[in-house]
């Protein structure tokens, strides 16, 4: 069954406007295409998107090598805010971007709770 | 990612035209071939040891260079003799062989270009000397020209295949960072 890129792209729309301090958010497949986005201006999103899968990749490969166990998320933390990477699935990884002033644990599960709504889309 | 030798013969003698008429003519000058073998070796040898670089790599451990010079003789002379399956499975499974060998050891197109350039240079100078034919020129150039296509490739393919083994990225995700970052340069 194709993929409803429309929904997607209205959940990522919802999210970022409901959720405080968030200020972007992507979903991208492994091979770091664009499912859906909803970036700050002057972002690059095919850029953005192979990086994110690109990340999220390594970010695993680190997990195994160094004995993590599998990888929940993926986390930058920079002086102007937060890049968060959260695998969904097979297909898809999400990145959220936050200001610094949000709050990590609402905001961990903001992400969850979209990724079980972004999960049910793509399945 | 990584090469079917066999495939990639075929479409680089597709591309070269590597025609059974260059083939004929190689096979036809076997014996030719393996006589000035040794003189090309030792030109070889001595341009790779004028470089620096390429001298401390061939010297790089007891014995090498002996081993290589023989190695360098017997690869000129398939180069005539398609090594009795008509350039087939066994001459392309040789020359990917060939292509990795040089990886490991980290010889990339810096040197592997100058070097078949000596090689085309040297065997035409001979050519010419014994008044042998402009076609037979042709299809030896031919042949040395697949022969570098596949250590080139090597190359690509394995530094490749070795970060796409490393990171768990997709073939498609590393070719959109290369695009993306190539644009940036
Ligand atoms: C026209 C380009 C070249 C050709 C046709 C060629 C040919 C060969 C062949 C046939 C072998 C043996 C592979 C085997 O063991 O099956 C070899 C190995 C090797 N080649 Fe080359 N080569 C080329 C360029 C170079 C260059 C530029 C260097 C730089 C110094 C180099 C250094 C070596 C070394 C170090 C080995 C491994 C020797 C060992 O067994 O320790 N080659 N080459």
């Amino acid at each position: 069954m194709a993929i409803n890129t429309e929904k997607l792209g209205i959940v990522l729309q919802n999210f970022v406007t409901a959720t405080s301090d968030v200020q972007g958010a992507a979903l991208v497949t492994p091979d770091g295409l664009p499912l859906a986005a909803s970036l700050p201006g002057g972002m690059d999103e095919e850029r953005v998107s192979a990086m994110s899968a690109a990340m999220l990749s390594l970010g695993e490969r680190i997990g195994q090598e160094l004995a993590r166990g599998g990888v929940d998320r993926i986390y930058v933390e920079g002086d102007k805010g937060y890049g968060i990477l959260t695998s969904c699935g097979e297909d898809a990884v999400l990145l959220v971007l936050a200001d610094q002033k949000a709050k990590q644990g609402v905001l961990m599960l903001e992400i969850k709770r979209a990724v079980a709504e972004i999960k049910l889309i793509l399945n | 990612m990584v090469l079917d030798p066999h495939d990639f013969m075929a479409k680089m003698a597709d591309r070269i035209s590597f025609t059974s008429e260059d083939r004929a003519l190689l096979k036809s000058s076997a014996s030719w071939g393996a006589e000035i073998a040794p003189d090309m070796a030792d030109r070889f040898y001595s341009f790779l040891g004028r470089d620096e670089e390429m001298n401390a790599i061939l010297n790089a451990s007891e014995g090498r260079i002996h081993r290589l010079r023989e190695t360098f003789v017997d690869w000129f002379a398939e180069m005539f003799t398609g090594m009795e399956d008509d350039w087939g499975t066994s001459y392309a499974d040789r020359r990917w062989r060939i292509g990795l060998i040089h990886v490991r050891i980290g010889i990339g197109p810096q040197h592997v270009v100058p070097a078949m350039a000596v090689v085309v240079q040297a065997v035409g100078e001979r050519l010419r000397a014994e008044g042998k034919s402009a076609a037979l020129q042709d299809s030896l150039s031919k042949i040395c020209m697949i022969d570098l296509a596949f250590i080139e490739q090597a190359y690509v393919e394995v530094t490749a295949a070795a970060v796409l083994k490393e990171t768990g990225w997709t073939e498609g995700l590393f070719r959109r960072l290369i695009t993306s970052g190539a644009g940036t340069m």
